[in-house]
């Protein structure tokens, strides 16, 4: 049995123009593995090839080079889809059908008998609250965020031990994320390998232990979040700073910032931060807060794909 | 098994919502109800009597006669009209199919995409079928408790109906599964259930034409192109208790709606969505 969730090698997809021969490189020889039971983040800039990547590990787009495997098994036989549950970002279920229906056809296609279905989609429907008189409700008259909770019980109506996510909070209200998120929490500590694609950074930031971005087809960066966002500096905030000690401090600084009678410094280093809390100790400087700060998940990001760029 | 039925039991629930289903549904009740209380025939002793449409008396004629005349009546329309609204209704089931965002969430599941394709294609063959048996057997059964006559060779021509529909059908599979457009299946489909009459006069047609490559290219769209007009003749005879001259034109359009529907299974399987 393998170690990885998703491991890709070479993967690669060149879309070719039917008619003319025009060819656009959308997946670039991208190797990646997802450890087993981990929490790992997609990222990259519009057009970068992360739902292109997605679509080629459920065999919806067949790789141009390279190959992919979900626990050790080609994506291209159907039975390596079976541990997969999936949601796209633009979905589009069919209208005519009720949440319940729609749960119990997409149950019979992963290969659950009725029995089992019936048992398992009120509990679903349950779980990503969805109120009870929406269950037979046709989807046509559904919400985006109702959608986007069905949506979800539909990922994960076979229990599957891999969920790929595309925007899984796409059109979700803030109650309706944190909701999602905790759910998605439930299935990580019962060992559910969740691979999330997202354009909301901060909501990756929250929830996985590990991110790639991607751009122009290639990977860019990977590793956890807390190596990507760590040392970052030190921020120091005192308040009475008289002029001239207020401008030795911001020549030494990082970045400095006068705010409603305070001075806000970040320094690179923990002894720079020393100093300057020495220094304003000794002019009789009262220090309001001092605090490690972290970048961003975004900032790690935009670094990322402006160097890549 | 369970991905079959759900992706036939799937292809009923469209139908249904699309209307299709129950528009087929009214139109083979409303002919059944014409035939019940329109239709009035008064046999006597196993001859025919009387017979009136609207209260005015026709001419007599044998009881056998007039009931497989008019079975081919029916079942003329049912083979042309019919299927021209068969072939209208189920190009939009097909191409539903494959629309972004529905499609990937079908292929995402363990299924092969060639079950997936043949699971939609079974499905839109039940409904079609459906109907055609709902009215055949109706209108057998009306006319076999009014006239007496429950001759096979009626409802053996709903078979003959519902095969052509299947070769049909498989055109607008492999036309959606290359354009994802009902409309374009449509044409095609069209293009073919209109061509293939005027192929079937090959004869007339090669003794107009002056050049022998003319002469050749309609000999080739006759022999390769569904024979739909030749299998019209077919069911004709079968209701008339006729003998069928030649099946040929059966299991050669059998084999076309087979490569057909190959060639769409293939591409949907080499196809990236």
């Amino acid at each position: 049995m393998s170690d990885y969730a998703i491991e890709t090698e070479g993967l690669t997809k060149v879309f070719r123009s039917r008619w003319s021969k025009r060819e656009l490189l959308a997946v670039d020889h991208l190797s990646l593995r997802v450890p087993r039971g981990s929490t790992y983040g997609l990222l990259g800039a519009n057009g970068a090839g992360k739902t292109t990547f997605v679509k080629m590990l459920l065999s919806c787009t067949h790789p141009t080079a390279g190959r992919a495997k979900v626990f050790g098994r080609d994506t291209q036989e159907a039975e390596a889809r079976r541990p997969i549950g999936y949601l796209p970002e633009n979905h589009r279920f069919p209208t005519y059908m009720t949440g319940w229906g729609m749960l119990d056809f997409y149950g019979a296609l992963s290969g659950m008998g009725t029995a089992d279905r019936r048992k398992r989609i009120g509990e679903l429907l349950d779980l990503v609250g969805l109120e009870t008189r929406a269950h037979h409700l046709r989807l046509g008259k559904y919400s985006k965020g109702m959608l986007q909770r069905v949506g979800l019980a539909q990922a994960l109506i076979h229990s599957p031990q891999l969920l790929v996510l595309d925007e899984p909070s796409d059109g979700v209200d803030p109650v309706g994320r944190k909701h999602i998120r905790d759910v998605l929490q439930a299935l990580e500590q019962k060992g559910v390998t969740v691979f999330l694609n997202s354009h909301l950074l901060a909501e990756v930031e929250l929830f996985c232990r590990e991110v790639a971005i991607i751009q122009r087809g290639k990977l860019a960066l990977t590793g956890t979040v807390e190596e990507l966002t760590s040392g970052s500096g030190y921020r120091v905030e005192g308040l009475n700073v008289p002029e001239r000690l207020a401008a030795e401090l911001s020549a030494r600084a990082r970045t400095a910032a006068a705010v409603n009678g305070s001075l806000n410094l970040l320094f690179a280093t923990r002894e720079e931060a020393n100093q300057a809390v020495d220094l304003l100790r000794a002019n009789q400087c009262e220090i309001e807060s001092l605090a490690r700060t972290r970048s961003t998940l975004e900032d790690v990001f935009i670094k990322t794909v402006e160097a890549a760029a | 098994m369970n991905a079959t039925l759900a992706l036939i039991q799937d292809t009923f629930r469209e139908a249904f919502a699309r209307r299709i289903f129950w528009g087929f549904f009214g139109c083979c009740t409303a002919l059944l109800l014409f035939l019940i209380f329109i239709l009035r025939v008064d046999v006597v002793q196993g001859a025919l009597a009387t017979i009136s449409i609207f209260g005015r008396s026709l001419p007599s004629v044998g009881v056998t006669n007039l009931v497989e005349q008019t079975q081919s009546v029916i079942a003329m329309v049912l083979y042309f009209a019919g299927m021209a609204l068969a072939v209208f209704a189920s190009a939009g089931l097909v191409s539903a199919m494959f629309e972004p965002g529905r499609i990937e969430l079908l292929l995402s599941k363990p299924v092969s995409r060639v079950h997936l394709l043949l699971g939609r294609y079974a499905g839109n063959v039940l409904v079609v079928s459906a109907n055609i048996l709902y009215l055949v057997v109706g209108c057998w059964v009306i006319f076999g408790i009014k006239t007496g006559v429950w001759g096979a060779g009626f409802l053996l021509s709903s078979l003959c109906t519902i095969f052509v529909f299947c070769v049909l059908l498989a055109v607008i599979v492999l036309v959606g599964v290359l354009w994802d457009s009902g409309a374009v299946a449509i044409m095609v489909t069209f293009a073919i259930m209109i061509l293939t009459p005027i192929l079937a006069q090959r004869f007339t047609i090669e003794r107009l034409l002056s050049s022998e490559w003319s002469r050749q290219l309609v000999r080739i769209l006759y022999y390769v192109l569904p024979k739909t007009s030749d299998i019209a003749v077919i069911v004709r005879r079968m209701i008339l208790n006729q003998p069928i001259e030649s099946w040929t034109p059966v299991w050669s359009t059998a084999v076309f709606g087979a490569v057909v529907l190959a060639i769409g299974a293939w591409r949907f399987q080499k196809r990236s969505f």
